[in-house]
């Protein structure tokens, strides 16, 4: 069964329509991979150095050991964010003559398959060959191996477990944050007891009575069993697919209004963005990059403007960046209502540099206390928001119309490579670059402040002329609006 | 009202619609049957301007549509649960679709009680998206807000196919009485041989992307239709 169950999904992977492109992006994702474990491996090789230079004077083992369980509580926390959860929909197979537990054996399984299971290997067992195995033998070697793989699965399952409970109900997340910056505030903060100390006499123990290795392995056992139980339970189509149950009432955002049509459509876009968990996240992360600039002012080695500029356009645009590059695949539902209603295109694009506008202006005002780092920063991030308002908006619409990817606004944003395209990269060459072209050339002469005049300048330029690229911008989406409106309907 | 020359449609080297000349003249009520894959949706969407036809035109008051969007003033349309802003809440489309018509929220509202036997006290402020209803209710919410639009053309595809016995019957009610009284043009496909003869003046018979059959309703049209269907079988 589970073998018909993979077959399954490869073929899922494979007749996708958008095939080509997955297979792009696991190539991407793979080099990366590689790319990491590779890393892994060489600070796994010298692992037995650095820990000498590290601690010297202390035994090479309980070094090694008093950091296992940090490990492992980074890792928890790793998998939390990045981990996916096994994709087979088991919609299909729910009525069919197919016994649960098959089904929720292969998700278990399959969902083993991860980069996340094979660092910590990879990471001790070098270390393990080179320093346990001579200097205490066999037994000890094993009883270290299993004690991580053990500990490996525990921790793949009970992020498995957490994940679900958190996609059910989010105070588990509350929960699982809590208790782990309390227990690490508990330990650095208020010394009240120490992790290394646990977990490097925990481990030696294990290294005195290697039996006690089989503890880890029955742990690993528990945590199975516990999402085992808690999959068994819940495999019903309502709670896999949760509608959460609480009452939506309509909302008004009564100043739009004013704007005509447009206005309408952004109060719509705005409902998009604030009920739809994939839109929802950009914006997160959007205001997460507000902090972008303490990391380069607060260092003192970016004195010039070229680092403001950097910062300032990232800052001021980053909406227009993290939410324009996807532009109308958000719309991707219902593109075909949006075609044969009364919105003429003019309206359509009216609105997007409305909404642009608006967020641009917002992240603007949020970053106003960059003041703080002299008055020229204010200034700059003010030239920048000009320019993503007049050239970064008509770049990023531009590439809008070459955009036929259909997204699903229910799923979340990181690691999501749906609609993902080549339109994506292509769109951020010009988007990072075009700045500094203007900017370099006037700096390297001397004259960075007449650089800035520039690309205020050509800013305004755009932002005047606005009307006119905007009719260019219509003319492109009436070519190409049969060719969006077919790939948003290829699901 | 409207008018087809020379449609034709192509995917992969199959004909999926050809259409020579089909005129539909104001007022009329248009039944569309055939079975799968006859073509019936692919026509739908060309005569949106959602696909762009291989050859030919679709003319809507004279006008081709791929090239005027002023049938988009008096054209009201729901073919799937695409049409549907799936996170507003009804309320919320209706006002919306409503607006794009320059009508106030105030008067969309007062527009809903009409409704209510159709809704049947599903759709209107019950706190769900339109996401959250079932397909059913997601169909009455898109015909509800085609009518909401006023139209003199309106254009379902299958509506009777999700929705509950008493809500087709009150549907059909409600397509009759608007064409009877304001005179619309009216387009509905149709698997269901009785209701499509019972609201439909003329019937349109598509079988791989042609229409073979164009016949005006009369007390003979359901057994014709029925004697067609099952000699292909």
């Amino acid at each position: 069964m589970t073998i018909t169950f993979l077959i399954h999904q490869s073929k899922a992977f494979w007749r996708s329509k958008n095939t080509g492109k997955s297979v792009i992006m696991r190539v991407v994702m793979a080099i990366l991979i590689l790319y990491i474990l590779l890393n892994v491996l060489v600070v796994a090789f010298f692992l037995d150095r650095i820990l000498k230079k590290t601690h010297p004077g202390q035994d090479i083992l309980y070094s090694f050991n008093s950091y296992i369980l940090y490990y492992f509580l980074m890792d928890l926390l790793l998998r939390f964010q990045m981990q996916e959860l096994p994709t087979l929909s088991v919609r299909p197979y729910l009525h069919l003559r197919i016994k649960k537990n098959q089904l929720i054996n292969y998700l278990s399984l399959t969902s083993l398959w991860t980069t996340f299971n094979l660092t910590p290997i990879l990471l001790s067992l070098p270390l393990l060959i080179k320093v346990v195995l001579p200097e205490h033998g066999l037994a000890q070697f094993w009883s270290l191996l299993i004690s991580i793989v053990g500990l490996t699965l525990s921790n793949h399952f009970f992020s498995q477990w957490i994940k679900r409970k958190v996609n059910l109900n989010a105070i588990w997340m509350l929960i699982f944050f809590g208790t782990l910056i309390l227990s690490l505030s508990l330990d650095f903060y208020f010394k009240l007891f120490s992790i290394s100390a646990v977990s490097g006499g925990l481990f030696n123990t294990v290294v005195a009575n290697p039996l006690y290795c089989l503890i880890f392995l029955l742990l690993a056992l528990l945590v199975y069993i516990v999402n085992y139980r808690y999959l068994r339970i819940n495999l019903y189509l309502e709670e896999l697919h949760t509608a959460d149950t609480t009452h939506k009432s309509s909302t008004e955002i009564p100043y739009l209004n004013r704007f005509g049509k447009a206005g309408d459509l952004v109060a719509n876009e705005l409902k998009l963005i604030l009920r739809n968990k994939r839109p929802r996240s950009v914006i997160t992360m959007s205001l997460l990059f507000m902090f972008y600039g303490l990391i380069f002012y607060t260092n003192p080695s970016f004195s010039g403007y070229s680092g403001i500029v950097f910062c300032g356009m990232f800052m001021t645009g980053i909406f227009i960046i993290n939410y324009g590059q996807f532009m109308f695949s958000w719309q991707s539902a219902h593109f075909d209502g949006i075609l044969v209603s009364k919105v003429s295109a003019i309206d359509f694009f009216r609105s997007k540099f409305l909404l642009f506008t608006f967020f641009s202006s917002l992240c603007f005002i949020l970053t106003i206390p960059y003041v703080y780092f002299g008055w020229k920063v204010l200034i700059v991030h003010f030239i920048m928001l000009i320019w993503n308002l007049g050239v970064n908006t008509l770049l990023v619409l531009y590439f809008a119309n070459k955009n036929y990817r259909r997204i699903d606004l229910s799923k979340g944003a990181t690691f999501n490579w749906e609609g993902v395209g080549a339109s994506q990269w292509i769109l951020s060459i010009p988007l990072l670059l075009a700045p500094f072209i203007i900017y370099y050339p006037l700096n390297l002469l001397g004259y960075p402040e007449a650089g800035l005049a520039f690309i205020a300048l050509i800013g305004l330029v755009f932002m005047i002329s606005r009307e006119f690229w905007l009719n260019k911008l219509v003319k492109g989406f009436q070519e190409k609006r049969y060719l969006i409106a077919e790939g948003f309907r290829n699901k | 009202m409207i008018g087809i020359s020379n449609l034709k449609k192509k995917y992969n080297g199959v004909t999926v619609v050809n259409i020579p000349e089909l005129i539909i003249k104001r007022g009329e009520t248009i039944g569309l049957v055939g079975n799968n894959g006859a073509g019936k949706t692919t026509l739908f969407r060309m005569m949106l301007d959602l696909i762009r036809p291989d050859s030919g035109e679709v003319l809507s008051d004279e006008k081709n549509v791929a090239e005027s969007e002023a049938w988009k003033d008096y054209t009201a349309s729901y073919l799937d649960e695409g049409f549907l802003i799936d996170y507003l809440t009804p309320e919320e489309y209706f006002h919306f679709i409503g607006g794009l018509h320059n009508k106030s929220k105030a008067q969309v509202d007062s527009e809903l009680p009409a409704f209510s036997e159709f809704f049947n006290g599903e759709i209107l402020k019950k706190g769900k998206y339109i996401r959250d209803l079932s397909k059913g209710n997601q169909t009455k919410v898109g015909v509800a807000a085609c009518l909401i639009q006023d139209p003199q053309i309106l254009m379902l595809d299958e509506p009777f196919a999700n929705i509950d016995p008493s809500t087709q019957i009150r549907l059909k009610n409600m397509v009759k009485d608007i064409s009877r009284e304001k005179h619309i043009t009216t387009i509905i496909s149709s698997h269901d041989l009785n209701h499509v003869t019972e609201v439909c003046e003329r019937i349109l018979l598509m079988e791989k992307g042609k229409i073979i059959k164009d016949i005006a309703t009369n007390s003979n049209t359901l057994q014709e239709l029925e004697q067609y269907f099952s000699v292909l079988s």
